[in-house]
Parts: structure tokens; C-alpha cells; sequence
């Protein structure tokens, strides 16, 4: 027995049919579950050419392999298909329980094909499947909509049902917007949320119980054990946020950043992703101001953002399936000013920059409105920062006037017309209509297109490759670009690749000049580290688990205990390089030219900063770093494709002709 | 009808939330309401009547800190 159902459920929506289908063992062999097992359905399933808002288009939903064995750490869903914002693979992530939720039924993963002519949502309770109608939910907010499922489905379902669900911006097909569980958390990126509107499918609920399939779970609960009596010793002082910032400013000016997998487990624990917040305001890995302003420019901000701040309304922590660190929390924000809300979720690191420093607002408190309004609407903090911070740049130049913005004047800082424009881009409401899909798509239409900061259509996560070059690389080599979870220098040495994978370089420092440089060395770090992003996600596991390091989280030694297998680090890696050169076939089947990703000039330090830690830093040899990394993977180093020796080595080639 | 039910260790517990999840008829939740302690301030608690007394919660516990015991009738 592996930790693997076995089977998947896919669903014609237009047809209201499903089917149960065995997938054979060697796929899951070969690309585990989650991302690698959508890469392997949907590079195979979805054609050439494929609308992403049609019929063709695949949604897909799916546990990792480790999901429910009893390993920490591996409670992520992952939602594929086709992005309608980028036009090639496009993925997302979110925790909380859904994806459990998935194997209680019975399946690795959901396969959603064709469009309903009504509102629908899929039911399945491990025994049945149902398409059932959703005219009574279609226009409630993500939040509402999942507690009145929860309320029509009470003593219905013997299992408290799981539900990921669509906000209205996915509803209006937004391409910015994502699918929600949990009461607006977030798989927010590359528009998964449009695809589903595309669908009509309001929700996906499912309350199975069935047993988690494992080969030896006492042997994967005893690594969990050893990880967890490490944790429950890891904790903090209270009140040492407010040093935060001084921190990021020292490390803003050291030529290294020192690493250490252990600090991931403290802050978080302490603190969630907000301890990154003042740090990265004063450091340089925090934008401000579109990308293009300095810490000088926001001189004491950090105090604003302060995690300690945070904690002080924190009512209560919460955690992830089977996550042992908890850097989730929920947050009383009854009666403060810009708020409508009792409560919300603690607002992530990247949803804090994005309406903060990058829009140069100090008001917290409008923070916490924005990410409640935003998670309930199902749109993505990221890109919806990067394109209200587009237009507000615009207007300041004199590129969009008040009679485009519909008398709205936007200034850099002001939280009224922050909030106002928000609330026009969730309603797609006169210009927020018009910008709602995205930085590329608005300056498209209006100009500007110097301030908009996306890649290759899909705006980029709130850290600045200028302070981290190997970030840099891998916001354009990855197939679903823009995305900030794929890879970091700052994150490389904490995670001790080189002690699993006899082809990962040693790094113990990140160092940023060194990083500026291209080198076969530096090549094989950045490889290293999407290969492992990609293994992470085919087992099902969270990003914070992956920073801690392979000394601490042993993903190698969990993946053999629960599928039974004796593989060493070398084999696992190529599972990894197998799932991120299948997501670069699909781009190239679809016609997406990796070699149009490209880093914004802002981004890439032209003309660089004046002042601050990144003063004078430039990305002069990005380029080649992108062509060695593709090199490195066995993809042709100018075009990016991957080479068919490189295919016929990872076996790919057979793979797809794998029938089921 | 089974009298055993889950006792837990609150102080070993990791609050991963494996066992309410293993639960088949979602008689455990992870209590969210108050800070009880400063990092463990989620437990597992039962959120409605109803348990089995499956043992599904204790197996699946990595921290081996739930034990099923007979409760008084």
C-alpha cells in the first residue's frame, strides 16, 4: 500500500457527468500527487489553444501525497489549469482542510471539464457525487456562501462538509481573483477563481470520510513526533517585534544574509508571515512605493507594521491540517476606523505590503478592512496592490486623469481612494471594471505601461529580486510566472538541499552580491530550489515546512515510510525536475513563449535606486542567470524548451502516453 | 453503546489538528475562542455530542497524546 487513493473524479460539467478513473501506479511514481499529477492530467488532457474561460478548460483540485499520513506540514490543496492571466500553466495553493478533504472522498484530485449553464456546485460525501443547483449562493460573498452551505448541509452530511468556493470577483471573472475555503483564506493566484466562474461552479463541498491510505504509518507518525517535541521547545519572549525593523536594516547593508532553517519555526510561531513585514520594509526586500521608492521614503513605517501590533488583537491562533506551527490567527477589528467587520483573518505578509508600503498608506487599519473585503470578494492582494499601485502612479503622472477614474483621485498614501477604488474593482464598477483583470491588461488599455510590474501577465509576490537575484530567475523561469513561492537565495542555504541531492551546492550564506553573478554554480542553486518546490507540492507540502530545511522537515524520510519505497534524495529531485519540465511542455503546447517572461525594468534596477540598501544595485546579467537555469534543467538556454533528450531522460515522454 | 471516549494531553499536543479531521462523524474541532496559552492556545475538543468511540482521533495521533478511556455512564 502507498499513501495514494488510486483514483481521481472527473466531472463534465456541460454534459453533468462524472466518472471515477484508476490512475495507474507509475504516474504517481513518477510526479507523486498534487501538482505533479495536474501537471501530468492537464498537460495531457487540455489541448492546444484551449480557452482558458471555456469548455476545454480543465480546473483541477488536488491533495498532496503525504496528505493524511500523519506527516506534518502537508495540508495544501493545489487548484490547476489553464490561466486565463497568463494564457499558459497556472496553479495556486491555500491551506486549511480541504485538502484532506479530498482523499476522505476517496480521490488524489478533482478534474473539472466543460461549463454549466447555471449556477452549480459539485457535491461529493465519498458515496455520491452530485452537480446540484447553486442559484441560492451565486452572489454571496466567499464567507457567506460557505456558511450557508455549511447551514443548508448541518445534519445532513454525517462529516462537517469542506468547501472551496468562489467570491463574487471570480463570479465577474476577474483574472485576478482566486477560490477561497475556510472563511476567505485564499488559493488566490494566476485567476483560478475566473476559471471556476467560467464554469458557474460556485463551490466544491465535500464531506467523505473515508480512511488516508498509507504503507507504514507508524514510521511516518515518528518523524512527526521528533519534528513536534522540537517545536514545542522553539518559542519566543513576547515583545521582541519591535526590534524587527532595526534587524532589516542591519541586514539591509550586510553584504550576507546568514541563514538558519530554525528561524522560520520561532517567527511563525510567534508571529506568522507579519514578522516579515517591518523587516522587509527596512531591509530592501519589501517594494515601496510601485517598486521604485526606498526606505527613506517611509521613514518609521515599520513601526506601523509592526507584528507586534498584530498580536496585540489576536483572539486566537489557528493552524493548517496537520500543521504543528500555527501561523494562522484570527483577529478582533470590531469598531476600528475603515473596518465593517468584526473579525478577520491575521492579514498575511504579502497582503500587508501590497496595500501598505507598496501604496505608501500607513493606516493599518485599512489593512485589516482590505483583507477581509478582499478574501470575502476572492481576489488576489497581490496583483490587486500591484494594479491599484499602477494607477496610482499613473494618475500622479498624469497618464490617467479623473475623468477615466471616474473623478477618483488617486494620490500615493491616500487610504479613502485606495478603498474606494477597491471596492469599484470587486463591483467592476466604471474604471474598477477596467482594471480588474489585472496591471498588464490596465495599462493595455490606458498606457503607463513603464509602471506596471507584472511578468509575463501575472504581477509578482511583494519581495524585490534586486535584493535576492536568485528570486529574480525564478519569477521568469517559472512556468506560472510571478510567483514568489518558488524559490529564494534568502531561502536556499536554510534548507540544506546539498545534504539530500549529491548535485545541490552548499550555501549556508545568501550572498547578494555574489547572487548578482551568473555561474553554473549559481544555476544549479536555482534548479535545486524549484526542483524541491515542485517534489513539495506533488507530496502536498506547505512552503514554511520547506524553509525550515531537510534537517528538521525530512521530506525524503516521510515520502519513503509512506509509500514504502527506498529512494534517495537524487531520485526524489528528479520527481521534482520531472513535474517543473511537464509544466514547461504545457506552456510551450500553449503556445506561450517562455522566453516573453521578462522582469520589469524597475525590477531589474534600470535606473536604479538612489538611495537605501539597494542603492546603484542592478540585474545586469539576469538574462544569462535565466539562460543557464534552463541549461541546468536541459532546456534549450534561448527558447527555454525543454530539449527532447531532457523528455526522454525523465521518462516524459512515455508518461504521456500513459492512457486511463 | 461504547463508553470510551479521547483524553488528551493538552500539554504535548501540537495542535495539527490530525485527529479532528480523522474524526468520521466531526465530533472534534480545533476550539479557536481565547487564548489559553501562548503558542498551544488552539486544542481538539469535542463541538458537539455524538462520539463513537471509533479511536480513529487517538491512531492518528504523530504525538501520541490522546488515550481512549472508559468514561462513566
Amino acid at each position: 500500500m502507498t499513501s495514494f487513493t488510486g483514483k481521481i473524479l472527473c466531472v463534465d460539467l456541460s454534459a453533468r457527468s462524472f466518472e471515477t478513473k484508476a490512475v495507474p501506479p507509475e504516474v504517481y511514481e513518477a510526479v507523486l500527487a498534487g501538482k505533479g499529477l495536474e501537471a501530468w492530467y492537464l498537460y495531457t488532457h487540455i489541448p492546444a489553444g484551449a480557452d482558458p474561460l471555456g469548455p476545454e478548460n480543465i480546473l483541477a483540485f488536488a491533495a498532496g501525497a503525504l496528505c493524511g499520513t500523519g506527516a506534518f506540514l502537508t495540508g495544501r490543496w493545489t487548484v490547476a489549469c489553464k490561466s486565463p492571466l497568463t494564457g499558459g500553466w497556472g496553479d495556486a495553493n491555500c491551506g486549511g482542510l480541504f485538502a484532506p478533504a479530498i482523499k476522505q472522498c476517496g480521490y488524489d484530485a478533482i478534474f473539472i471539464s466543460g461549463v454549466s449553464e447555471t449556477p452549480v456546485y459539485l457535491f461529493c460525501d465519498g458515496r455520491t457525487v452530485e452537480i446540484r443547483d447553486a442559484e441560492n449562493y451565486w452572489g454571496l460573498d466567499a464567507t457567506e456562501a460557505e456558511r450557508a452551505l455549511h447551514a443548508d448541509l448541518d445534519g445532513v452530511c454525517r462529516k462537517k462538509p469542506c468547501v472551496a468556493v468562489i467570491g463574487p470577483s471570480g463570479e465577474k471573472l476577474s483574472l485576478i481573483s482566486g477560490i477561497c475555503n475556510e472563511g476567505g483564506r485564499i488559493a488566490a493566484r494566476s485567476g483560478v477563481g475566473a476559471v471556476m466562474g467560467s464554469k458557474k461552479l460556485k463551490a466544491v463541498v465535500l464531506a467523505g470520510a473515508r480512511p488516508f491510505p498509507c504503507h507504514d504509518a507508524e514510521a511516518v507518525k515518528a518523524l512527526s513526533k521528533e519534528l513536534g517535541r522540537k517545536l514545542l521547545k522553539m518559542t519566543l519572549p513576547t515583545g521582541l517585534g519591535v526590534f524587527i525593523g532595526a534587524g532589516g536594516a542591519m541586514l539591509g547593508h550586510l553584504p550576507y544574509v546568514p541563514l538558519d532553517g530554525s528561524m522560520t519555526a520561532y517567527m511563525f510561531r510567534e508571529w506568522g508571515t507579519q514578522a516579515n513585514t517591518s523587516l522587509a520594509i527596512t531591509s530592501g526586500d519589501g517594494p515601496i512605493r510601485n517598486w521604485g521608492g526606498t526606505p527613506r521614503d517611509v521613514r518609521r513605517m515599520a513601526d506601523v507594521y509592526n507584528p507586534e501590533h498584530i498580536n496585540k488583537i489576536e483572539t486566537a491562533k489557528y493552524h493548517c491540517y496537520s500543521c504543528p506551527l500555527g501561523c494562522g490567527g484570527k483577529l478582533n477589528i470590531r469598531g476600528r476606523k475603515y473596518v465593517e467587520y468584526d473579525e478577520t483573518h491575521k492579514p498575511e505578509y504579502e497582503t500587508i505590503e501590497a496595500f501598505g508600503p507598496l501604496l505608501m498608506n500607513w493606516s493599518l487599519d485599512s489593512i485589516y478592512q482590505l483583507n477581509e473585503y478582499l478574501n470575502r470578494a476572492g481576489l488576489d492582494t497581490i496583483s490587486a496592490g500591484n494594479t491599484v499601485a499602477w494607477a496610482i502612479e499613473c494618475f500622479e503622472h498624469g497618464i490617467l486623469t479623473k475623468e477615466q477614474t471616474d473623478g477618483l483621485e488617486l494620490h500615493w498614501g491616500d487610504t479613502e481612494a485606495i478603498l474606494t477604488l477597491v471596492r469599484k474593482m470587486v463591483a467592476r464598477e466604471g474604471f474598477g471594471d477596467a482594471i480588474a483583470d489585472g496591471v498588464k491588461r490596465a495599462s493595455e488599455k490606458f498606457g503607463g505601461k513603464e509602471y506596471a510590474m507584472h511578468i509575463g501577465g501575472q504581477e509578482p509576490g511583494m519581495h524585490d529580486a534586486r535584493n535576492d537575484p536568485q528570486l529574480g530567475v525564478h519569477f521568469v523561469a517559472e512556468p506560472a510566472p510571478g510567483k514568489h513561492t518558488v524559490g529564494m537565495g534568502i531561502e536556499y542555504g536554510a534548507m540544506s538541499l546539498c545534504d539530500i541531492c549529491s548535485w545541490a551546492p552548499p550555501a549556508t550564506m545568501h550572498g547578494k552580491d555574489k547572487d548578482l553573478e551568473d555561474s553554473e554554480r549559481m544555476a544549479y542553486i536555482t534548479k535545486a530550489n524549484a526542483c524541491y518546490t515542485m517534489l513539495v507540492d506533488g507530496a502536498g507540502g506547505c512552503y514554511y515546512g520547506q524553509m525550515m530545511g531537510v534537517h528538521m522537515w525530512k521530506l525524503v524520510d516521510y515520502l519513503n515510510a509512506a509509500e514504502g519505497w527506498d529512494y534517495d534524495g537524487d531520485h526524489y529531485m528528479e520527481i521534482g525536475e520531472r513535474i517543473q519540465t511537464l509544466r514547461q511542455l504545457f506552456n510551450v503546447r500553449q503556445g506561450v513563449d517562455p522566453a516573453s517572461f521578462k522582469l520589469p525594468k524597475r525590477m531589474l534596477g534600470e535606473p536604479p535606486l538612489p538611495s537605501g540598501p539597494l542603492k546603484g544595485v542592478t540585474l545586469s546579467q539576469h538574462r544569462e542567470q535565466v539562460s543557464s537555469h534552463w541549461r541546468a534543467f536541459g532546456w534549450d538556454d534561448q527558447t527555454g524548451v525543454p530539449l527532447p533528450e531532457t523528455v526522454r531522460r525523465l521518462g516524459i515522454d512515455k508518461l504521456t502516453e500513459v492512457e486511463i | 453503546m461504547n463508553r470510551k471516549q479521547p483524553v488528551f494531553d493538552y500539554l504535548n499536543c501540537v495542535s495539527c489538528g490530525i485527529c479532528a479531521q480523522a474524526c468520521p462523524v466531526s465530533v472534534l474541532g480545533m476550539r479557536k475562542e481565547g487564548k489559553s496559552g501562548k503558542y498551544r492556545n488552539v486544542f481538539p475538543e469535542f463541538v458537539r455530542e455524538g462520539c463513537i468511540g471509533c479511536g480513529q482521533c487517538a491512531r492518528s495521533c504523530p504525538m501520541e497524546v490522546i488515550s481512549m478511556e472508559e468514561i462513566a455512564p
